[in-house]
């Protein structure tokens, strides 16, 4: 099956189209302008039944908005490129499009969730953000990118994990709700980095063995002796810098940083879920946003503590890997084995974290 | 006698957080600095302001303390709060702070 965006104005002349070799084209192109807002695209897939017949399936399309804040700190900015519009030629807002569109087929596709809300929440996004701005972040309603210094960072739509990462945030917010501190708030910023983690590694088609496990790889300008700013295979590996210093992640419990700043280290100690995540993914082997992500993807819609500890995320995803899977499969074995190996206790009985 | 010098004041800027989770700092004494007017600076800012809770995400957070011989003023603030008066204490620090510095 082949299967891709379609933007509103070529699904408004498939659906006029008036001839018998479309009509099954033509006819799910007038149905997703029935079922979608105006202007929205739709992902329609094509494939041949049994007896060569054009079978086409609608499905839900991204809703993107790219702004451009002209390098001030004011949002949303001026609208540069919407749904369905053809690249600018602007390398940071084409990228910022383009990430979200993969993010956005990774959640469709793989976990069948329509946009950030699972109902066709807009992709909003803003470039060019502030004056060598040094960061990325997400709202509470669009992403939001700066370009970097030029020295340190380049700039942050770069590369494809942070975009998906901003997203996952938007996706916490409608699920777990995640508090923004402590281990919740680690668990918070795992979770961004696990499916900005996926989002590349389903657009590359890279198993776990081909996949660098990297967030942010490339934002680093040639003068920074780096490769990434963090690690989910080996989470403290990232860089070590002599101005930057050196990755500060742990990857297991037993060194978990208290801090004051950050949050209490939020984007310190995701090191610990990450490496956990990683452990799963590659316990079960194949593609990682599969089995592995499809319980972590799980775990969010659970009934979960938005105060959550680690060891009360680590029962949660072993109920969910015994849900979807068996309590006895392949997938809560890893899932237990996981958290293990990053030193969170697992009881030995019924999933619940002792 | 009493004693009739200014009160010395040092001012601690940290930012922390970010997409990066780098923390870098920033530090002066007014002492090094006495051109400027940091009691003014340090006063003109809404140090028992709370910041609610919202629900941006990665963005940076700042730490900021004054300290002089009996007064102590320490506030951390999401970016999106560092306007006014913050900001122009903070540009203040960072112009003068000699070289940032990254730690941890």
């Amino acid at each position: 099956m082949t299967h891709g965006i379609v933007p509103p104005y070529l699904l408004a002349r498939i659906a006029e189209l008036d001839d018998a070799r479309f009509a099954v084209a033509a006819e799910a192109a007038r149905r997703a302008l029935r079922y979608d807002e105006p202007f929205r695209a739709a992902r329609l897939s094509f494939s041949l039944d049994e007896s060569d017949n054009l079978v086409v399936e609608v499905g839900d399309g991204p809703n993107r908005t790219i702004a451009d804040a002209g390098h001030r700190e004011t949002l949303p900015g001026t609208v540069v490129r919407s749904e369905g519009d053809e690249p600018t030629g602007d390398v940071a807002v084409d990228e910022a499009y383009d990430g979200l569109g993969a993010t956005f087929a990774l959640f469709s596709e793989v976990y069948q969730r329509n946009s950030i809300d699972d109902a066709g929440f807009p992709l909003d996004a803003t470039v060019h953000y502030g004056a060598q701005y040094d960061n990325a972040f997400w709202n509470g309603s669009r992403m939001v990118f700066g370009d970097g210094d030029g020295e340190i960072f380049g700039r942050f739509t770069a590369s494809l994990s942070v975009i998906g990462h901003e997203i996952a945030h938007g996706v916490t917010q409608f699920t777990a709700g995640l508090e923004y501190r402590g281990q919740s708030g680690a668990l918070n910023e795992s979770i961004s980095d696990v499916f900005g983690a996926l989002v590349e590694q389903y657009s590359l088609e890279q198993s776990v063995d081909q996949a660098s496990w990297l967030i942010g790889e490339g934002l680093f300008t040639d003068e920074v002796e780096g490769t990434a700013l963090r690690s989910l295979k080996a989470p403290g590996t990232a860089y070590d810098d002599d101005v930057l210093g050196k990755d500060p992640q742990p990857d297991n419990f037993a060194d978990y940083v208290e801090t004051p700043d950050d949050n209490g280290g939020v984007h310190i100690n995701s090191g610990i879920p990450n490496r956990a995540f990683y452990l799963v993914a590659e316990a079960l082997g194949g593609n990682a946003w599969e089995h592995a992500g499809q319980v972590w993807y799980d775990t969010l819609s659970l009934p979960l503590d938005p105060r959550a500890t680690f060891v009360e995320f680590a029962a949660a995803t072993l109920t969910a890997a015994g849900t979807r899977y068996g309590e006895t499969s392949a997938e809560a074995a890893a899932v237990r084995a996981g958290w293990i190996g990053v030193g969170v206790e697992m009881s030995s009985d019924d999933g619940r974290a002792a | 006698m009493t004693d009739a010098r200014p009160d010395p004041w040092t001012i601690l800027v940290v930012r922390s957080g970010g997409f990066a989770g780098l923390t870098r700092e920033w530090r002066v004494s007014s002492t090094d600095h006495p051109e400027i007017d940091w009691v003014r600076l340090v006063e003109a800012c809404p140090w028992d302001a709370v910041s609610p809770p919202d629900q941006t995400r990665d963005q940076f957070v700042w730490r900021i303390e004054a300290q002089a011989r009996v007064t102590r003023w320490r506030a951390t603030l999401p970016d999106s709060r560092v306007r006014g008066a913050w900001r122009t204490l903070v540009d203040e620090v960072k112009a003068v702070s000699t070289r940032p510095t990254t730690d941890r």
